[in-house]
């Protein structure tokens, strides 16, 4: 767990040293660097250690804020939203179960036009039951006008929560956030971070200033009932338009940041797309993985390159565009499945470049990492192969669902187990 | 041939009901039938529609119905209510029933293209079922209209009914009260034709030209909204017997029992909405119901 001391600071863009710290310790130590008034909380592996951290934090005195544990992440959701409108920062978190019990409240906050922070922490739905992460439970939330901010690493968790504040909280927006990091490969994974230094932090974001904050004595109605589908259309065509300004917002806050702070983060990041002409799309922590892939390509004289999501919400359409055009191919890494269709985002990624001229001829879907399936170095180049293969008319397409042999072998040897076999 | 109907009423009137009577009725005579109500909270007294197709080939539309060849409105106090608006879009050469004890021609005098009957169904449905239920009523006087078979109709009636859980007796007599509204109507040849509309769609940036969070902070802004004109029946206070004990005061759910500045206590009719507590609670029994003037 960090402490004040470790807080490094890079002032001026100088090398720091930084700290190993997790995924967990990342968002923690972000939500206390926002100065946030408020976290009601609810355990659930593998978030819970957010939670612990910060209670540790109000207990011992070294973080200023009300913390409460409420009795579901329903109630939590409804509290973190309702205090938010009362005009506090508030900081939540929670993962996949989790996330569904409070999905009734994310529509509510969002609808209220509350600007929370709510970090995620991956984890693959039940059932079967597993603990370890897929995106079924962050994509679940991605109708519910919450801005979604996605990690690779533990550096990015940190940044994006501030970053998230400052984008939520922002006139033109006024919508909650969810930042996402992958449990387990994340939250548990300690790497080198380097946390802001306080005081750029207060100047990156200034105290919330909610336009009317529910007072006692000055009344406000908020998200009321309207009864008429008209008006409640009004309603969420303006949210879609404060989400959609979103983007714009987070890049001039991203700016800033880069100012401040030295780290530069777009809507997309490319990597080795200058001449790339076979493109993986993803998301999320497996990006490290495409990366190697991208660099293992690259070895054998392939023109491979990764287009990496880290705003999922609003959906940067105009940034996919412009670095998937005029390549060969792409393939969209899901790791999530919508039973009967696919992979969540392929779509998403396909609907974008239906009308562009100089489209990728091939948009492989791929499906792979369910559950925290792991993935080896060679399970990610065949997706390049795929895509070569399926590029040259040499493979028809065919949507990848990713499972190495030896991994049926030991689900058949399972399966067989459990039904009292040998 | 299709006919749409829409029947306006408020919540406890028995406008779906009716809705599903003609349904009914329209199928057992061998039409293409099809019916719908839409309500908000489920509220006793709010405005409620109902709508009932039928044609003699496939119904290939569904929902609200913007162009009725028939309303039936089974509440002339919704005439003026803008959210309930029960005349709108009625069609040229269409027709209009109307439960009221007002003469035909003191209604929708701006509409000579149309039919408008008036009929007192509230006084005939006090005087055979004893109470205001108007769902078999409004449903026979728009069956006749409409040119729906007798047996056909009286059928759909009772099993409607028995289905809403009626005993036989108040069948038996919704019956003869749908007989007698049957009986006293005459089927209309109808030749409708649509009022001329004309679409402007909104582009989205003019819908979101603002930013869209409309916090509502005016206070004290319920008191606009009046709830009066949901009663059915009106409390009123027999001034001779009331002690000014303050009991329905108490138990008024929607404060709308006042002091007078001559301290009597007073009914703000603007807000009552004609629950009747006070006259449940009222130790004296110094407060009566009338029906509401809307309809009787």
């Amino acid at each position: 767990m960090p402490t004040e001391g470790d807080l490094a600071d890079d002032g001026g863009g100088h090398a720091v040293k930084g700290k190993l710290l997790t995924g967990n310790a990342a968002a923690a130590s972000a939500a206390r660097l926002a100065r946030v008034d408020y976290i009601p909380a609810y355990p659930i592996t593998p978030q819970t250690e957010i939670i612990e951290t910060i209670a540790d934090w109000v207990r011992e005195g070294t973080m200023d804020a009300k913390f409460v544990q409420l009795e579901s992440e329903h109630s939590m959701m409804t509290a973190a939203g309702t205090a938010s409108l009362a005009g506090a920062r508030v900081f939540t978190a929670t993962s996949s179960q989790g996330l569904l019990y409070a999905m009734e409240m994310l529509y509510n906050v969002s609808g209220w036009r509350a600007p929370m922070v709510l970090v995620n922490v991956s984890r693959a739905l039940a059932a079967p039951i597993v603990l370890e992460p897929d995106h079924n439970d962050v994509l679940a939330a991605r109708d519910s006008g919450f801005i979604q901010l996605h990690s690779e690493t533990c550096q990015e968790v940190a940044d994006m929560v501030l970053l998230a504040y400052r984008v939520a909280e922002d006139s033109r927006v006024m919508l909650p956030a969810i930042v996402n990091l992958d449990g387990f490969y994340l939250s548990f994974t300690r790497e080198r971070v380097v946390l802001p230094d306080q005081k750029g932090v207060d100047s990156f974001l200034p105290p919330y200033q909610p336009p009317h904050p529910l007072r006692a004595s000055q009344p406000v109605a908020k998200g009321t009932a309207v009864m008429e589908g008209f008006v409640y259309s009004y309603f969420k065509y303006n949210m879609h338009a404060a989400a959609v300004r979103a983007k714009k917002v987070f890049s001039e806050a991203a700016r800033d940041y880069k100012e401040l702070f030295g780290r530069d983060y777009g809507p997309v990041e490319g990597y080795r797309l200058d001449d790339a002409e076979y493109v993986i799309v993803m998301s999320n922590s497996f990006t490290t993985l495409g990366r190697q892939a991208v660099n293992r390509m690259r070895e054998r004289g392939v023109p491979a390159g990764l287009l990496k999501l880290r705003m999922v919400r609003p959906f940067p359409t105009e940034e996919v565009v412009a670095l998937l055009k005029g390549r060969k191919a792409a393939a969209v890494f899901d790791q999530n499945l919508s039973p009967g269709s696919g992979g969540i985002l392929f779509p998403e990624v396909a609907a974008s470049m239906y009308h562009v001229r100089d489209r990728p001829q091939t948009i492989l879907p791929v499906v792979g990492g369910l559950g925290g399936k792991q993935l080896t170095s060679d399970e990610m180049t065949s997706i390049f192969e795929e895509m070569i293969a399926v590029n040259s008319g040499s493979k028809p397409l065919a949507p990848m669902f990713l499972m190495r042999s030896e991994e049926m072998a030991k689900v058949k040897r399972a399966v067989a187990l459990a039904e009292g076999g040998s | 041939m299709m006919l749409r109907v829409r029947f306006h009423g408020r919540g406890g009137q028995g406008a779906k009901t009716a809705s599903r009577i003609l349904g009914d009725a329209a199928f057992n005579d061998g039409y293409y039938s099809q019916d719908f109500p839409i309500y908000g909270a489920e509220r006793r007294g709010a405005p409620v529609a109902a709508f009932t197709r039928f044609s003699d080939g496939e119904i290939t539309e569904r929902g609200f119905i913007f162009s009725p060849d028939i309303v039936g409105v089974m509440d002339d106090s919704l005439i003026d209510d803008p959210l309930a608006n029960p005349f709108a879009g009625l069609r040229k050469g269409g027709c209009a029933v109307v439960n009221t004890t007002k003469r035909s021609d003191a209604l929708l005098a701006d509409r000579k293209d149309a039919t408008i009957i008036a009929v007192d169904l509230t006084g005939m449905a006090l005087k055979m079922l004893g109470k205001a239920v108007l769902s078999s009523g409004i449903a026979a006087a728009v069956a006749r209209v409409a040119g729906i078979g007798e047996s056909q109709f009286l059928a759909a009636v009772a099993e409607e009914l028995r289905e809403v859980g009626l005993s036989e007796e108040m069948v038996r007599k919704n019956v003869e009260l749908a007989m007698a509204v049957y009986g006293q109507l005459a089927p209309l040849e109808l030749r409708t034709e649509e009022l001329p509309t004309k679409l402007e769609l909104v582009p989205l940036a003019v819908v979101v030209s603002g930013e869209g969070m409309e916090d509502v902070t005016r206070t004290g802004n319920s008191a606009v909204r009046h709830t009066g004109n949901w009663r059915t029946f009106k409390p009123v206070i027999d001034y001779e017997k009331c002690t000014d004990c303050m009991i329905c005061y108490a138990y008024c759910p929607e404060s709308a029992m006042s002091v007078r500045e001559d301290g009597r206590v007073a009914i703000d009719y603007d807000n009552c909405k004609g629950c009747m507590i006070c006259l449940t609670e009222c130790p004296l029994r110094a407060i009566s119901q009338t029906m509401e003037g809307g309809t009787r």
